[in-house]
Protein backbone atom coordinates (compact mmCIF):
# COMPACT_ATOMS: atom_id res chain seq x y z
CA UNK A 1 0.00 0.00 0.00
CA UNK A 2 2.87 2.46 1.15
CA UNK A 3 4.69 1.54 -2.04
CA UNK A 4 1.56 1.99 -3.93
CA UNK A 5 1.17 5.71 -2.01
CA UNK A 6 4.65 6.44 -3.06
CA UNK A 7 4.33 5.35 -6.89
CA UNK A 8 1.37 7.48 -7.04
CA UNK A 9 3.05 10.22 -5.23
CA UNK A 10 6.00 10.31 -6.81
CA UNK A 11 4.54 10.16 -10.33
CA UNK A 12 2.78 13.61 -9.88
CA UNK A 13 5.02 15.16 -7.49
CA UNK A 14 8.87 14.86 -9.81
CA UNK A 15 6.93 17.13 -13.20
CA UNK A 16 5.49 19.83 -10.94
CA UNK A 17 8.55 20.08 -9.31
CA UNK A 18 10.78 20.14 -12.20
CA UNK A 19 8.14 23.19 -13.73
CA UNK A 20 8.38 24.95 -10.43
CA UNK A 21 12.53 24.73 -10.40
CA UNK A 22 12.29 25.71 -14.01
CA UNK A 23 9.84 28.67 -13.22
CA UNK A 24 12.15 29.39 -9.63
CA UNK A 25 15.56 29.75 -12.30
CA UNK A 26 13.37 31.92 -14.84
CA UNK A 27 12.41 34.43 -11.99
CA UNK A 28 16.05 34.89 -11.15
CA UNK A 29 16.78 35.24 -14.52
CA UNK A 30 14.09 37.56 -15.40
CA UNK A 31 15.22 39.75 -11.91
CA UNK A 32 19.11 40.26 -13.06
CA UNK A 33 17.66 41.75 -16.53
CA UNK A 34 15.96 43.76 -14.80
CA UNK A 35 19.02 44.72 -12.45
CA UNK A 36 20.13 44.97 -16.24
CA UNK A 37 17.66 47.36 -18.05
CA UNK A 38 16.50 49.68 -15.09
CA UNK A 39 19.93 49.70 -12.37
CA UNK A 40 18.74 52.50 -10.62
CA UNK A 41 15.38 51.58 -9.31
CA UNK A 42 16.90 47.88 -8.99
CA UNK A 43 19.63 49.73 -6.74
CA UNK A 44 17.06 52.09 -5.02
CA UNK A 45 14.68 48.46 -3.91
CA UNK A 46 18.45 47.44 -2.27
CA UNK A 47 18.85 49.90 -0.70
CA UNK A 48 15.16 49.91 0.98
CA UNK A 49 15.77 46.05 1.67
CA UNK A 50 19.40 46.91 3.40
CA UNK A 51 17.92 49.84 5.08
CA UNK A 52 15.50 46.75 6.78
CA UNK A 53 17.76 44.23 7.07
CA UNK A 54 20.91 45.15 8.77
CA UNK A 55 19.97 48.02 11.49
CA UNK A 56 17.69 44.88 12.64
CA UNK A 57 20.95 43.25 13.15
CA UNK A 58 22.50 45.76 14.90
CA UNK A 59 21.95 45.09 18.21
CA UNK A 60 24.43 41.92 17.77
CA UNK A 61 26.64 43.59 15.11
CA UNK A 62 27.89 46.49 17.30
CA UNK A 63 28.62 43.92 20.53
CA UNK A 64 30.60 41.55 18.31
CA UNK A 65 32.83 44.29 16.35
CA UNK A 66 33.60 45.61 19.69
CA UNK A 67 34.51 42.37 21.72
CA UNK A 68 36.39 41.55 18.59
CA UNK A 69 38.56 45.25 18.92
CA UNK A 70 38.85 44.86 22.67
CA UNK A 71 40.16 41.17 21.76
CA UNK A 72 42.86 43.00 19.04
CA UNK A 73 43.70 45.79 21.69
CA UNK A 74 44.37 43.46 24.21
CA UNK A 75 46.75 41.47 22.33
CA UNK A 76 48.76 44.60 21.25
CA UNK A 77 49.51 45.04 25.48
CA UNK A 78 52.34 42.10 24.55
CA UNK A 79 54.48 45.14 22.50
CA UNK A 80 53.31 48.01 25.04
CA UNK A 81 56.48 48.54 25.83
CA UNK A 82 57.60 49.22 22.45
CA UNK A 83 54.74 50.92 21.43
CA UNK A 84 54.77 53.18 24.18
CA UNK A 85 58.43 53.94 22.95
CA UNK A 86 57.27 54.57 19.48
CA UNK A 87 54.49 56.69 20.50
CA UNK A 88 56.71 58.83 22.38
CA UNK A 89 59.08 59.47 19.50
CA UNK A 90 56.03 60.04 17.09
CA UNK A 91 54.66 62.49 20.20
CA UNK A 92 57.97 64.27 20.08
CA UNK A 93 57.84 65.23 15.75
CA UNK A 94 53.83 65.59 16.25
CA UNK A 95 54.89 68.57 18.61
CA UNK A 96 57.00 70.00 16.33
CA UNK A 97 54.86 69.70 13.44
CA UNK A 98 52.16 71.45 15.22
CA UNK A 99 53.86 74.46 16.34
CA UNK A 100 55.22 74.52 12.12
CA UNK A 101 51.26 74.56 11.78
CA UNK A 102 50.35 77.02 14.12
CA UNK A 103 52.68 79.35 12.70
CA UNK A 104 51.94 78.84 9.57
CA UNK A 105 47.94 78.78 10.13
CA UNK A 106 48.66 82.40 11.97
CA UNK A 107 50.47 83.20 8.63
CA UNK A 108 47.54 82.03 6.23
CA UNK A 109 45.23 83.83 8.36
CA UNK A 110 47.54 87.01 7.95
CA UNK A 111 47.26 86.40 4.35
CA UNK A 112 43.88 85.70 3.58
CA UNK A 113 42.62 88.75 6.07
CA UNK A 114 45.23 90.56 3.79
CA UNK A 115 43.78 89.20 0.71
CA UNK A 116 40.24 89.41 2.00
CA UNK A 117 39.69 85.98 0.54
CA UNK A 118 36.17 84.74 1.21
CA UNK A 119 35.89 81.17 2.47
CA UNK A 120 33.43 78.42 1.76
CA UNK A 121 31.03 78.49 4.66
CA UNK A 122 28.85 75.58 2.81
CA UNK A 123 31.14 72.47 4.10
CA UNK A 124 29.41 71.79 7.04
CA UNK A 125 28.77 68.38 8.01
CA UNK A 126 27.10 65.31 9.50
CA UNK A 127 28.91 62.22 11.36
CA UNK A 128 27.41 58.85 10.99
CA UNK A 129 28.72 55.30 12.98
CA UNK A 130 29.75 52.68 10.31
CA UNK A 131 27.45 50.25 10.92
CA UNK A 132 28.85 47.18 8.37
CA UNK A 133 30.71 46.61 5.71
CA UNK A 134 30.17 45.19 1.90
CA UNK A 135 30.78 41.54 2.80
CA UNK A 136 32.06 40.95 -0.38
CA UNK A 137 35.77 41.37 -1.43
CA UNK A 138 35.02 42.82 -4.56
CA UNK A 139 33.13 45.57 -3.45
CA UNK A 140 34.80 48.37 -1.08
CA UNK A 141 31.83 50.11 0.69
CA UNK A 142 30.78 50.82 4.26
CA UNK A 143 27.24 51.31 5.45
CA UNK A 144 26.57 54.55 7.81
CA UNK A 145 23.90 54.43 10.37
CA UNK A 146 22.50 58.33 8.96
CA UNK A 147 20.44 58.49 6.00
CA UNK A 148 17.68 60.42 4.39
CA UNK A 149 16.15 61.10 7.47
CA UNK A 150 19.37 63.11 8.44
CA UNK A 151 19.36 64.95 5.13
CA UNK A 152 21.93 62.58 3.90
CA UNK A 153 21.95 62.81 -0.41
CA UNK A 154 23.42 60.99 -3.12
CA UNK A 155 26.40 62.19 -4.47
CA UNK A 156 28.05 63.30 -0.56
CA UNK A 157 31.72 63.33 0.27
CA UNK A 158 32.40 61.66 2.51
CA UNK A 159 35.97 62.38 4.83
CA UNK A 160 37.51 60.36 8.67
CA UNK A 161 38.29 64.01 9.78
CA UNK A 162 41.55 63.99 7.76
CA UNK A 163 41.16 62.47 4.59
CA UNK A 164 39.04 61.60 1.62
CA UNK A 165 37.10 58.44 2.15
CA UNK A 166 34.20 58.22 -0.76
CA UNK A 167 31.15 59.08 -1.98
CA UNK A 168 27.43 58.94 -0.64
CA UNK A 169 26.19 56.18 -3.02
CA UNK A 170 22.46 54.71 -1.68
CA UNK A 171 20.23 56.82 0.76
CA UNK A 172 18.10 54.87 3.01
CA UNK A 173 15.75 56.10 5.05
CA UNK A 174 18.17 55.37 8.15
CA UNK A 175 21.15 54.34 6.68
CA UNK A 176 23.56 55.41 3.78
CA UNK A 177 26.03 53.26 2.08
CA UNK A 178 29.60 55.06 1.17
CA UNK A 179 31.05 53.77 -1.77
CA UNK A 180 34.98 53.91 -0.20
CA UNK A 181 37.29 55.31 -3.29
CA UNK A 182 39.32 51.80 -3.53
CA UNK A 183 36.22 50.47 -5.03
CA UNK A 184 36.58 49.77 -8.35
CA UNK A 185 33.37 51.98 -9.20
CA UNK A 186 35.12 54.78 -7.84
CA UNK A 187 36.24 57.60 -9.69
CA UNK A 188 37.37 60.59 -8.27
CA UNK A 189 38.80 64.16 -10.45
CA UNK A 190 41.45 65.21 -8.63
CA UNK A 191 44.19 67.63 -8.48
CA UNK A 192 48.27 66.69 -7.66
CA UNK A 193 49.90 70.00 -5.57
CA UNK A 194 51.86 71.59 -6.52
CA UNK A 195 51.67 71.85 -10.04
CA UNK A 196 47.70 71.70 -9.97
CA UNK A 197 47.85 68.94 -12.60
CA UNK A 198 44.39 67.26 -13.11
CA UNK A 199 44.17 63.38 -13.20
CA UNK A 200 41.71 60.77 -11.99
CA UNK A 201 41.53 58.66 -8.87
CA UNK A 202 40.61 55.24 -9.90
CA UNK A 203 39.43 52.68 -7.42
CA UNK A 204 40.79 48.77 -8.55
CA UNK A 205 40.20 47.12 -5.12
CA UNK A 206 43.87 47.71 -3.97
CA UNK A 207 44.86 49.59 -1.00
CA UNK A 208 46.67 52.17 -3.53
CA UNK A 209 44.14 53.08 -6.17
CA UNK A 210 46.20 54.25 -9.01
CA UNK A 211 45.71 57.92 -10.66
CA UNK A 212 45.27 57.98 -14.27
CA UNK A 213 44.86 60.47 -17.37
CA UNK A 214 47.65 62.75 -15.79
CA UNK A 215 48.11 65.89 -18.03
CA UNK A 216 51.77 66.15 -17.71
CA UNK A 217 54.13 63.19 -16.40
CA UNK A 218 56.63 65.12 -15.88
CA UNK A 219 55.65 67.44 -13.84
CA UNK A 220 54.54 64.75 -10.44
CA UNK A 221 56.65 63.16 -8.36
CA UNK A 222 55.98 60.64 -5.48
CA UNK A 223 55.27 62.36 -2.38
CA UNK A 224 53.05 64.88 -4.18
CA UNK A 225 50.04 66.22 -2.29
CA UNK A 226 46.62 64.65 -4.19
CA UNK A 227 43.02 66.93 -3.53
CA UNK A 228 39.99 66.89 -4.96
CA UNK A 229 39.10 69.29 -7.64
CA UNK A 230 36.20 70.26 -7.64
CA UNK A 231 35.59 69.07 -11.67
CA UNK A 232 32.30 68.08 -12.69
CA UNK A 233 30.77 69.28 -9.77
CA UNK A 234 31.63 65.99 -8.40
CA UNK A 235 32.98 66.84 -5.10
CA UNK A 236 33.63 69.99 -2.92
CA UNK A 237 37.53 71.25 -4.17
CA UNK A 238 40.31 70.84 -1.82
CA UNK A 239 39.35 67.79 0.25
CA UNK A 240 43.06 65.90 1.29
CA UNK A 241 42.87 62.77 -0.63
CA UNK A 242 46.49 61.16 -0.25
CA UNK A 243 50.13 61.50 -1.76
CA UNK A 244 51.70 60.03 -4.34
CA UNK A 245 53.87 56.61 -5.06
CA UNK A 246 55.15 55.11 -6.98
CA UNK A 247 53.48 51.66 -7.57
CA UNK A 248 55.29 48.41 -9.91
CA UNK A 249 56.02 48.84 -13.18
CA UNK A 250 55.90 52.86 -12.28
CA UNK A 251 52.91 53.11 -12.24
CA UNK A 252 51.73 56.55 -9.89
CA UNK A 253 49.38 55.08 -7.20
CA UNK A 254 47.89 57.26 -3.94
CA UNK A 255 48.36 56.84 -0.59
CA UNK A 256 45.25 57.48 0.65
CA UNK A 257 45.21 59.98 4.00
CA UNK A 258 42.32 58.37 5.64
CA UNK A 259 42.82 55.37 8.02
CA UNK A 260 41.13 52.26 6.00
CA UNK A 261 41.86 50.24 9.01
CA UNK A 262 39.82 51.99 11.43
CA UNK A 263 36.74 53.20 9.85
CA UNK A 264 34.50 53.97 12.67
CA UNK A 265 32.97 57.23 12.02
CA UNK A 266 32.93 58.87 8.85
CA UNK A 267 31.83 63.06 8.44
CA UNK A 268 29.20 63.10 5.60
CA UNK A 269 30.41 66.76 4.00
CA UNK A 270 27.17 68.87 3.42
CA UNK A 271 26.96 69.97 -0.40
CA UNK A 272 25.41 72.29 -2.66
CA UNK A 273 25.64 72.59 -6.22
CA UNK A 274 27.69 75.83 -6.84
CA UNK A 275 25.45 78.24 -8.60
CA UNK A 276 25.85 78.18 -12.14
CA UNK A 277 26.81 81.10 -14.65
CA UNK A 278 24.43 81.62 -17.10
CA UNK A 279 24.80 84.91 -18.66
CA UNK A 280 27.38 86.32 -20.34
CA UNK A 281 27.37 89.32 -18.49
CA UNK A 282 27.43 93.21 -20.05
CA UNK A 283 30.40 93.52 -21.08
CA UNK A 284 31.19 91.17 -23.60
CA UNK A 285 28.71 92.87 -26.56
CA UNK A 286 26.17 92.06 -27.71
CA UNK A 287 25.40 88.63 -26.76
CA UNK A 288 22.24 87.23 -26.75
CA UNK A 289 19.55 89.36 -24.58
CA UNK A 290 18.46 87.52 -21.09
CA UNK A 291 16.85 90.66 -19.60
CA UNK A 292 13.43 91.24 -18.60
CA UNK A 293 11.98 93.67 -20.44
CA UNK A 294 11.34 95.74 -17.48
CA UNK A 295 14.70 95.91 -16.35
CA UNK A 296 15.47 97.08 -20.24
CA UNK A 297 12.35 99.85 -19.48
CA UNK A 298 14.24 100.68 -16.56
CA UNK A 299 18.06 100.86 -17.86
CA UNK A 300 16.74 103.04 -20.64
CA UNK A 301 15.20 105.37 -18.00
CA UNK A 302 18.54 105.42 -16.15
CA UNK A 303 19.89 106.62 -19.60
CA UNK A 304 17.23 108.84 -20.31
CA UNK B 1 5.45 8.47 13.41
CA UNK B 2 5.11 10.38 10.40
CA UNK B 3 5.45 13.47 12.92
CA UNK B 4 8.92 12.64 14.10
CA UNK B 5 10.22 12.69 10.49
CA UNK B 6 8.47 16.02 9.81
CA UNK B 7 9.77 17.26 12.84
CA UNK B 8 13.13 16.02 11.82
CA UNK B 9 13.24 18.05 8.61
CA UNK B 10 11.51 21.16 9.92
CA UNK B 11 14.49 21.09 12.55
CA UNK B 12 16.70 20.91 10.11
CA UNK B 13 15.42 23.43 7.52
CA UNK B 14 16.01 26.30 10.71
CA UNK B 15 19.33 24.75 11.11
CA UNK B 16 20.21 25.67 7.97
CA UNK B 17 18.63 28.95 7.78
CA UNK B 18 20.40 29.62 11.17
CA UNK B 19 23.39 28.61 9.87
CA UNK B 20 23.14 30.74 6.53
CA UNK B 21 22.60 33.44 8.61
CA UNK B 22 25.46 33.04 10.70
CA UNK B 23 27.32 33.20 7.92
CA UNK B 24 25.85 36.43 6.96
CA UNK B 25 26.64 38.25 9.49
CA UNK B 26 30.06 37.63 10.06
CA UNK B 27 30.63 38.54 6.72
CA UNK B 28 28.84 41.84 7.26
CA UNK B 29 30.72 42.66 10.42
CA UNK B 30 32.66 45.98 9.72
CA UNK B 31 36.05 43.97 11.07
CA UNK B 32 38.16 44.30 7.55
CA UNK B 33 36.48 46.85 5.96
CA UNK B 34 39.12 48.11 3.43
CA UNK B 35 41.01 46.73 0.40
CA UNK B 36 44.48 44.13 -0.09
CA UNK B 37 42.39 41.47 1.20
CA UNK B 38 42.33 37.59 -0.50
CA UNK B 39 38.35 36.58 -0.71
CA UNK B 40 37.65 34.08 1.40
CA UNK B 41 35.20 30.90 0.46
CA UNK B 42 31.87 31.25 -0.56
CA UNK B 43 30.17 28.97 2.37
CA UNK B 44 26.93 29.31 1.47
CA UNK B 45 27.74 27.44 -1.60
CA UNK B 46 29.53 24.44 0.21
CA UNK B 47 26.48 24.30 3.13
CA UNK B 48 24.21 24.20 0.13
CA UNK B 49 26.01 21.39 -2.01
CA UNK B 50 27.34 19.23 0.93
CA UNK B 51 23.79 19.02 2.38
CA UNK B 52 22.28 18.10 -0.83
CA UNK B 53 24.52 15.51 -1.77
CA UNK B 54 23.68 14.04 1.49
CA UNK B 55 20.39 14.65 2.71
CA UNK B 56 18.37 17.08 -0.35
CA UNK B 57 14.94 16.90 1.65
CA UNK B 58 16.71 19.16 4.33
CA UNK B 59 17.76 21.74 1.34
CA UNK B 60 14.38 22.75 -0.25
CA UNK B 61 15.45 23.93 -3.64
CA UNK B 62 13.14 27.91 -3.23
CA UNK B 63 15.56 27.87 0.74
CA UNK B 64 18.54 27.59 -1.26
CA UNK B 65 17.47 30.43 -3.67
CA UNK B 66 15.91 32.57 -0.93
CA UNK B 67 19.16 32.66 0.64
CA UNK B 68 21.40 32.81 -1.75
CA UNK B 69 18.89 35.76 -3.65
CA UNK B 70 19.22 37.89 -0.02
CA UNK B 71 23.29 37.51 -0.01
CA UNK B 72 22.86 38.92 -3.54
CA UNK B 73 21.44 42.29 -2.30
CA UNK B 74 23.20 42.60 0.87
CA UNK B 75 26.84 41.88 -0.93
CA UNK B 76 26.10 44.49 -3.96
CA UNK B 77 26.31 41.71 -6.27
CA UNK B 78 24.35 41.80 -9.38
CA UNK B 79 21.04 40.66 -8.50
CA UNK B 80 19.74 37.37 -8.99
CA UNK B 81 22.19 35.69 -11.08
CA UNK B 82 24.64 34.22 -8.87
CA UNK B 83 21.50 32.40 -7.15
CA UNK B 84 20.54 31.07 -10.68
CA UNK B 85 23.79 29.89 -10.89
CA UNK B 86 23.68 28.31 -7.80
CA UNK B 87 20.36 26.97 -7.76
CA UNK B 88 21.14 25.49 -11.28
CA UNK B 89 24.54 23.89 -9.67
CA UNK B 90 22.12 22.46 -6.52
CA UNK B 91 19.66 20.71 -9.24
CA UNK B 92 22.68 19.48 -11.00
CA UNK B 93 23.83 17.76 -7.91
CA UNK B 94 20.28 16.74 -6.57
CA UNK B 95 19.83 14.71 -9.83
CA UNK B 96 22.97 13.02 -9.13
CA UNK B 97 22.37 11.90 -5.12
CA UNK B 98 20.56 8.62 -5.40
CA UNK B 99 24.09 7.44 -7.78
CA UNK B 100 26.23 9.41 -5.27
CA UNK B 101 25.68 7.46 -2.23
CA UNK B 102 28.50 5.00 -2.34
CA UNK B 103 30.87 7.29 -4.57
CA UNK B 104 34.08 7.85 -2.28
CA UNK B 105 34.81 11.27 -0.93
CA UNK B 106 37.35 12.14 -3.00
CA UNK B 107 35.37 11.41 -6.17
CA UNK B 108 32.59 13.61 -4.54
CA UNK B 109 35.07 16.40 -4.00
CA UNK B 110 35.70 16.44 -7.79
CA UNK B 111 31.98 16.26 -8.80
CA UNK B 112 31.03 19.23 -6.54
CA UNK B 113 34.62 21.31 -7.48
CA UNK B 114 33.87 20.94 -11.23
CA UNK B 115 29.76 22.22 -10.89
CA UNK B 116 32.07 25.24 -8.94
CA UNK B 117 34.04 25.92 -11.59
CA UNK B 118 31.26 25.80 -14.63
CA UNK B 119 29.05 28.04 -11.98
CA UNK B 120 31.80 30.84 -11.98
CA UNK B 121 32.96 30.01 -15.58
CA UNK B 122 28.78 30.61 -16.53
CA UNK B 123 28.72 33.79 -13.76
CA UNK B 124 31.69 35.40 -15.68
CA UNK B 125 30.58 34.88 -18.77
CA UNK B 126 26.50 36.01 -18.55
CA UNK B 127 28.57 39.22 -16.49
CA UNK B 128 30.41 39.79 -19.82
CA UNK B 129 27.75 39.30 -22.19
CA UNK B 130 25.56 41.68 -20.21
CA UNK B 131 28.90 44.33 -20.29
CA UNK B 132 28.84 44.24 -16.45
CA UNK B 133 31.80 45.76 -14.76
CA UNK B 134 33.95 42.84 -12.87
CA UNK B 135 35.99 42.11 -9.95
CA UNK B 136 39.49 41.44 -11.81
CA UNK B 137 39.68 37.37 -13.03
CA UNK B 138 42.27 36.75 -10.38
CA UNK B 139 40.23 37.16 -7.33
CA UNK B 140 37.30 35.37 -8.85
CA UNK B 141 39.49 32.54 -9.15
CA UNK B 142 40.89 32.65 -6.10
CA UNK B 143 37.82 33.02 -4.26
CA UNK B 144 36.40 29.65 -6.59
CA UNK B 145 39.41 27.78 -5.74
CA UNK B 146 39.13 28.62 -1.55
CA UNK B 147 35.30 27.85 -2.40
CA UNK B 148 36.80 24.33 -3.66
CA UNK B 149 39.23 23.93 -0.63
CA UNK B 150 36.56 24.69 2.23
CA UNK B 151 34.12 21.72 0.75
CA UNK B 152 36.02 19.05 2.91
CA UNK B 153 35.20 20.93 5.89
CA UNK B 154 31.90 22.34 5.20
CA UNK B 155 31.52 18.44 4.80
CA UNK B 156 33.20 16.98 7.82
CA UNK B 157 31.51 20.08 9.85
CA UNK B 158 27.91 18.72 8.64
CA UNK B 159 28.59 14.87 9.17
CA UNK B 160 30.36 15.38 12.52
CA UNK B 161 28.73 18.26 14.43
CA UNK B 162 25.04 18.06 12.42
CA UNK B 163 25.29 14.49 12.43
CA UNK B 164 24.49 14.58 8.64
CA UNK B 165 25.46 11.05 6.99
CA UNK B 166 24.60 9.58 3.37
CA UNK B 167 21.35 7.72 3.32
CA UNK B 168 23.14 4.17 2.84
CA UNK B 169 22.30 2.28 -0.68
CA UNK B 170 18.43 1.78 -0.63
CA UNK B 171 17.64 3.21 2.64
CA UNK B 172 14.34 4.02 4.02
CA UNK B 173 13.21 6.54 6.43
CA UNK B 174 10.45 5.91 9.40
CA UNK B 175 7.32 5.73 7.00
CA UNK B 176 9.59 2.79 4.33
CA UNK B 177 9.80 5.18 1.87
CA UNK B 178 13.06 5.76 0.10
CA UNK B 179 14.81 7.98 1.67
Amino acid sequence: MAARDKGANEEYVRPIRRILVIGLLMFLMALFLLWRIDSPRAERFRAMLVDRFVPSMDWALVPVTKTVDMIEGFESYARLYEQNQDLRRELQQMRAWREAALQLEQENAKLLDLNKVRLDPALTFVTGVVLADSGSPFRQSVLLNVGARDGIQDGWATTDGLGLVGRISGVGQTTSRVILLTDPGSRIPVTIQPTGQRALLVGDNSALPPVEFIEDMEQVRPGDRVVSSGDGGVFPAGLLVGQLVTGPNRRLRVRLSADYERLEFLRVLRSTPADPVGAPGGLVGPGPRLQEPSEIVAEEAADG
Amino acid sequence: MAEVVVTRRFRHWCLFLVLSFLVIFTRLLPLDAGPGRLPGPDLLVCLAFAWVLRRPAYVPVAMIAGVILLTDILFLRPLGLWAFCVVLGSEVLRRREPFTRDLPFLLEWLMVGMVIVIMTLGYTLILAVFAVSQPSIGLTLIQMIATILAYPLVVLFSSRIVGLRKAAPGAVDNLGRKV
